[in-house]
């Protein structure tokens, strides 16, 4: 370690060096301490790596060569700088073609700056001061440090986004993510290709009726093999529906009001479509039921009624691992209104949900936007991070799923009693693939999962955005802007999962995979709209540490199938398809695509009777109802929508229903 | 300068005169006439602005029957530019009383207080345009909202509670300026309108009501007026703690600055109200501490970094609150509803401001 003091600090500064005027007139300096006289070179430093815009006109230009691999901490934070307001960008690369690898606005006292960066011995980096906020001369020093290799290191990636770019998702059908930039009438699309890079399209909208500017959420909702988007505006809610050769999108959308907030594509009713809910900030929640026949029916009521709204963040979640998708609202609201209770709303397996947040201890006043969802201690349930957006009623909350339908706070010593910064997004992922979730939010920093329910806050410099793998490393990304945050990734191993539903919905959503590998049980709900406003990938990510082989994958699908994939290989991407699995001992899962149709089962659980509707006919239709070892239990021509079960003993069933040209079972559960 | 003036010292002797509760005659209220507006508290709201008959002959010539007072807030909330006619209605015998200067008046049942929103000069025709009729009326303790949409030929408003859009343009002050225009739902107008959740007025409060007014019978101020009508009845103290005009540029900047606070900002962000989860205080008897001005406060959303403070000393390009009113992204502008084009003259006040403040953090 080589810190200089403040001996070496005027021992230098007598010489009064002067930086250079621009990056090919770079001077070269090793660690200390540096005057710049004024700021006044005509070369203004860009791209801007820092935060604060682009208001610069000129910059001091240095150039630094370590003699071994250091982390170099650039800092203006210095005494006799009180009162400056200084920016410097780091950049790597030659002067033709300058590469971001740090910066800093205002990370010390007042508007003076202090940030670091790995140097790699031998490699050239430019450190540019520039004026954006004044051009007055300061002091600035260097120093290095020993290199300790943290988890993950993320560099800057400009990306030339038009519009906001707050969607990171496949777009094209080659489950790689895709960045989205929307604007009014033009959606920007940085596809990434399969050897890297991207290809950048645009494709004309419509005017949108409704921007996204409160939340976008993705999927494809008339599984033509593209997402759709939905765009959650203000006073309405936009669906931007990708045409069938992929060209183009054709803009749906109805008047009603919606102060959109979070929004997701989700199948509500489980029968195979993917319908579309959307938070409303002052009224009840609304939400699109689509038919399959390109039908979007808008649906105000049933899904968190509070009659002013304050519903924020809809985190779909199956908590009590019954198959089916719950739904979190993380809840805020002021003024003494009820309306910032968080709610838990169950589902009950046949269509309909019952609000139950109290019962679960997860009805908290805590002011929050979005909640992240994860087991954060792979012990195979949900636990929940309420994150704070305002720490005026209550602070953040670690929930700890009891795996009982109830939750207890384990937020003491957690790390999370000593997070004093907040956010609107809280989003649980395995940054640093050590097979336990991480959690991206609050203070530009990332906390650690240390496995033991323990997070260790890391200052990334960058808050939240759309999460995906831009680059088919295995280590997630994440868009802020016009910059990928290329995640660095480590020697830890990962498996990614590309999921298709064939009797689900396309893209799956709702599903739990679950990972089993030398660590234990790891668990995922595949989910559209996560956070509070941004879009982040559908494929499913795990870590596994240094796990380097994996026991088995085992997929729950919406609509009850199960797969079971042994042993895929570490460090690719997997695709699994609804019904290629193999089965599980006694639960079947085979699936004919030609042969299938469109059936729900209800309720699920049931106690005497189950109701069978189609949008197929179903007069004569034969039932048949096996036990889990796939024993015939009984069978009957369907005559009415109703089979009664009242006979059968309590457990798990397939009902197999056998049309003139189908064949298409659902698992049950008798009560 | 010199008629804003008058108009100061009058008000002054205007305040001392009818406030004096040592007069020894004070005059009774007149017996009011029978009046000609239409109101049946089993009806409201009726489907259209006419029905009510608040304004004699032509509708658009929004001429109010005698009964049906006109008013003025000395600093106006801000809507895309939209002008304001106000007026308030009471049912025979009834009346509103003081509570505090900060406070709504307490109105009986059967007040209707009637706001339309209207341009001058819209384009192509360059004619005035009304917009919409807002009404808030108190039945039964408790008040609702009525919202009238103006047809293009102006000749009637329809009630209309589920919110649209209208594109409009206009010649401000010279300037052409256009919107889509919003009508807001009924969950809208609950969104501001609210204490408790509950719908409330925002601007007839003595502190912005305490002013002189045009009156068809002279110039008065507005409290005597309503008094003089027999619409404010009790007890009104003589010094009432009144907000400045923020584009009265013979007050102080702060003074301007914290009275655009209170009616643009104030109904979500003070105590027990929308908003009061975030640090900002904006009602006009909270400002009086910078710290509730959001002075050296650092914001609970990061947007980005840059934005330090909700208030950063001398520097508009750190201050959260510059950033929000200066932009049109509905996620970000601030005030959130009410509001979808840039009101340049109050950024330009907000900006004076923050640059008048030299005591750094």
């Amino acid at each position: 370690m080589r810190i200089f003091t403040l001996t070496a600090v005027l021992f230098l500064s007598a010489f009064n060096i002067n930086a250079q005027n621009s990056c090919l007139d770079a001077l070269l300096i090793t660690a200390g301490l540096r005057d710049v006289d004024s700021i006044d070179g005509p070369e203004v430093p860009l791209p801007v790596c820092s935060t604060g815009g682009d208001n610069a006109t000129a910059g001091e230009w240095f150039k630094y060569v370590p003699d071994a691999t250091y982390l170099v901490t650039v800092s203006s934070n210095i005494i006799e700088n009180a009162g400056a307001d200084t920016r410097f960008q780091v950049y790597s690369g030659d002067c033709e073609n300058l590469q971001c690898i740090g910066g800093d606005d205002d990370s010390g006292t007042g508007f003076l700056s202090i940030g670091n960066f790995t140097a790699i011995v031998g490699n050239t980096y430019y450190i540019a001061w520039d004026n954006n906020w004044d051009s007055n001369g300061f002091v600035f020093s260097i120093a290095e440090e020993i290199f300790v290799v943290p988890a993950v290191v993320f560099s800057n990636l400009p990306i030339a986004v038009e519009g906001s770019s707050i969607c990171v998702v496949d777009m094209n059908g080659d489950f790689l993510d895709d960045v989205v930039g929307v604007q009014n009438s033009n959606i920007n699309l940085h596809l990434q290709l399969p050897e890297g890079g991207f290809e950048v399209q645009n494709q004309e909208t419509q005017q949108a009726a409704y921007l996204p500017s409160w939340s976008i959420a993705a999927g494809d909702i008339d599984r033509n093999g593209y997402n759709d988007l939905l765009y959650g505006g203000g006073s309405g809610v936009s669906f931007m529906l990708r045409n069938n050769d992929g060209a183009g999108f054709t803009q749906v959308y109805q008047t009603q009001y919606v102060f959109s907030q979070r929004s997701n594509f989700v199948d509500i009713n489980n029968d195979g479509h993917l319908d579309a809910f959307v938070c409303h900030d002052v009224q009840p929640n609304v939400y699109y039921i689509n038919d399959g026949e390109g039908n979007l029916t808008f649906n105000q009521g049933g899904m968190g009624d509070t009659f002013d709204g304050g519903n924020y963040g809809s985190i779909w979640v199956d908590y009590d691992n019954d198959g089916d998708s719950d739904m979190f609202i993380a809840k805020c609201r002021g003024g003494n209104s009820p309306a910032n209770i968080n709610q838990l709303h169950r589902n009950n397996g046949d269509g309909s949900y019952t609000e139950i947040a109290t019962e679960a201890g997860l009805a908290d006043a805590v002011q929050t936007w979005s909640s992240a969802w994860g087991d954060f201690d792979n012990n195979g349930f949900m636990d929940v991070i309420v994150g704070a957006s305002s720490f005026s009623q209550g602070a953040h909350k670690f929930m700890y799923n009891n795996g009982d339908g109830t939750f207890s706070d384990k937020t003491l010593n957690s790390g999370y009693d000593l997070l004093n910064a907040t956010s609107i997004e809280y989003v649980a992922q395995d940054f640093d693939n050590d097979g336990f979730i991480d959690v991206l939010g609050a203070g530009n920093s990332i906390m650690f999962n240390n496995g033991d329910l323990t997070f260790t806050r890391t200052q990334t410099g960058f808050g939240n955005g759309p999460i995906g793998d831009l680059n088919n490393d295995g280590f997630l990304d994440v868009v802020n802007g016009t910059t990928v945050k290329v995640n660095g990734g480590n020697n830890n191993n990962y498996l990614k999962i590309n999921i298709l539903g064939t009797v689900s919905n396309i893209n799956g959503i709702g599903a739990r995979v679950v990972l089993y590998s030398a660590l234990g049980k790891q668990i995922r709900d595949v989910r559209s709209g996560d956070g509070f406003r941004y879009m982040s990938s559908l494929n499913v990510h795990f870590g596994l540490g240094q796990d380097s082989e994996i026991d088995s994958l085992i997929v729950t699908w919406p609509s009850g199938i199960v797969d079971a994939f042994y042993s895929p290989e570490i460090n690719t991407t997997f695709l699994a398809v609804e019904g290629d699995g193999e089965e599980l001992p006694g639960i079947p899962n085979s699936v004919n695509d030609a042969n299938k149709i469109e059936l729900l089962v209800y309720p699920n659980p049931a106690s005497d009777e189950i109701f069978i509707t189609s949008n197929s006919p179903l007069d004569n239709a034969i039932i048949r109802i096996f036990d889990v070892n796939g024993k015939l239990i009984s069978a009957q021509r369907l005559t009415q929508s109703t089979v009664n079960i009242s006979a059968l003993a309590k457990g798990a069933y397939v009902l197999q229903l056998t049309t003139n040209d189908s064949v298409t079972e659902r698992r049950f559960v008798k009560q | 300068m010199n008629l804003r003036l008058l108009t100061s010292v009058l008000l002054c002797t205007l305040m001392i005169a009818c406030t004096r509760d040592d007069d020894p005659t004070p005059t009774p209220p007149p017996t009011p006439p029978a009046t000609l507006v239409v109101f049946d508290p089993t009806l409201v709201p009726y489907q259209t602005l006419s029905e009510y008959n608040f304004y004699k002959g032509e509708l658009m010539n929004m001429e109010p029957q005698d009964d049906v007072l006109p008013y003025d807030l000395i600093t106006p909330l801000f809507t895309d530019y939209a002008k304001k006619k106000r007026f308030v209605w009471f049912k025979a015998g009834s009346s509103a009383s003081y509570e505090l200067d900060s406070e709504i008046f307490n109105f009986d049942d059967g007040a209707v207080i009637i706001k339309n929103f209207y341009y001058d000069n819209v384009q192509p025709k360059g004619v005035q345009r009304i917009m919409e009729t807002r009404l808030l009326y108190k039945l039964n303790g408790a008040w609702n909202f009525a919202e009238y949409v103006w047809n293009d030929e102006q000749t009637e408003a329809h009630l209309d509670m589920d919110g649209s859009y209208r594109n409009i343009s206009w010649l401000q002050d010279g300037e052409l300026k256009a919107t889509n225009y919003r009508f807001p739902s009924e969950a809208e107008c609950l969104t501001c309108h609210k204490t408790s959740s509950k719908p409330m007025p925002i601007g007839p409060k003595p502190q912005n009501m305490n002013k002189l007014f045009a009156f068809n019978d002279g110039v008065k101020n507005q409290l005597a007026k309503w008094a003089e009508m027999g619409y404010l009845t009790g007890n009104i103290p003589a010094d009432i703690s009144t907000v400045a005009a923020w584009d009265d540029e013979l007050q102080p900047l702060e003074l301007r600055v914290r009275a655009y606070l209170d009616v643009n900002c104030g109904s979500c962000h003070k105590e027990n109200s929308h908003c009061d989860y975030r640090p900002m205080r904006f009602a006009w008897i909270e400002t009086i501490n910078p710290q509730n001005q959001g002075v050296c406060v650092e914001p609970d959303e990061t947007l980005d970094p840059t934005f330090t403070h909700i208030i950063s000393p001398g520097n508009v390009n750190r201050s959260m609150m510059y950033y929000r009113i200066s932009s049109t992204d509905e996620a970000v502008r601030m005030p959130l509803l009410g509001r979808s084009i840039v009101h340049e003259e109050a950024v330009q006040l907000i900006t004076d401001y923050i640059n008048s403040i030299t005591e750094p953090c």
